[in-house]
């Protein structure tokens, strides 16, 4: 399947506005964080914590929708989804 | 009116667009580039969201508080010192909604509106730190 990865600030300067991945279906979030970060280390610091985690400053969004909690990086993505990555917004 | 424009805002004409016969009060805010010894800013947002989110901002809002409208107009791309960032316009009945209306408006957006700065240094460059973090509209 096909996952847009969409990223802002800090994070697009590291990997760039947009790309595409292709995953296998069912592939979780943390999955497409990893196989981003497997080319980009800066990526990789930037995105997870010393556990192997999502840090928990990163926001994401699925499809425009915040998506929160514990288990945020656990949630399978869909073919055609748009994954955003960024860091907390600083507008006003 | 909500919107995301590199332009700047006229901020006269957006007031005057607020009144009502109802309107006894208008209370207005504009977020300026402040010069913290920065040349500059340049403002990016997630455009599509950051829309949606001011709308959901509007709507809490005018549920929140009696308000007649709520405008909110928030400028993107490269900005000097000195100039607008963003504007709130607030009409309600009475001043003490429309204080409140405002207050709660500008609060909400710097907590979850896509939108970053990065300013410029004269020899360096820094992203602005959130100053909350990440929490969904309610």
């Amino acid at each position: 399947m096909k996952v847009r990865i969409k990223a802002f600030a800090r994070f697009r300067e590291i990997i760039g506005s947009e790309n595409t991945l292709e995953l296998h279906n069912g592939t979780s979030v943390l999955g497409a964080l990893k196989s981003l970060s497997a080319g980009s280390k800066d990526f990789r610091d930037a995105c997870f914590d010393k556990e192997g985690n999502v840090a928990s400053h990163v926001v994401l969004m699925i499809n425009g929708k915040r998506i929160s909690g514990s288990d945020r990086d656990a949630v399978e993505l869909d073919e055609g989804d748009e994954l955003a990555v960024f860091p907390p917004v600083a507008g006003g | 009116m909500i919107r995301l424009q590199q332009d700047d805002f006229e901020v006269g004409k957006i007031i005057e667009e607020a009144k009502s016969s109802g309107s006894g009060a208008i209370v207005t805010f504009i977020g300026i580039v402040r010069d913290d010894g920065i040349e500059g800013m340049e403002l990016e947002a997630y455009h599509d969201v950051a829309e949606r989110e001011l709308i959901s901002i509007r709507e809490e809002a005018m549920k929140e508080f009696p308000l007649h409208s709520v405008d909110i107009i928030h400028r993107t791309g490269p900005l000097r010192v000195g100039d607008n960032i963003v504007l709130i316009v607030v009409s309600a009945g009475h001043r003490k909604e429309a204080f409140l209306g405002c207050e709660y408006v500008i609060d909400r957006l710097k907590q979850t509106v896509p939108i970053w700065k990065k300013e410029y240094l004269k020899d360096d460059e820094r992203w602005v730190e959130g100053e909350h973090g990440p929490r969904p509209a309610t």
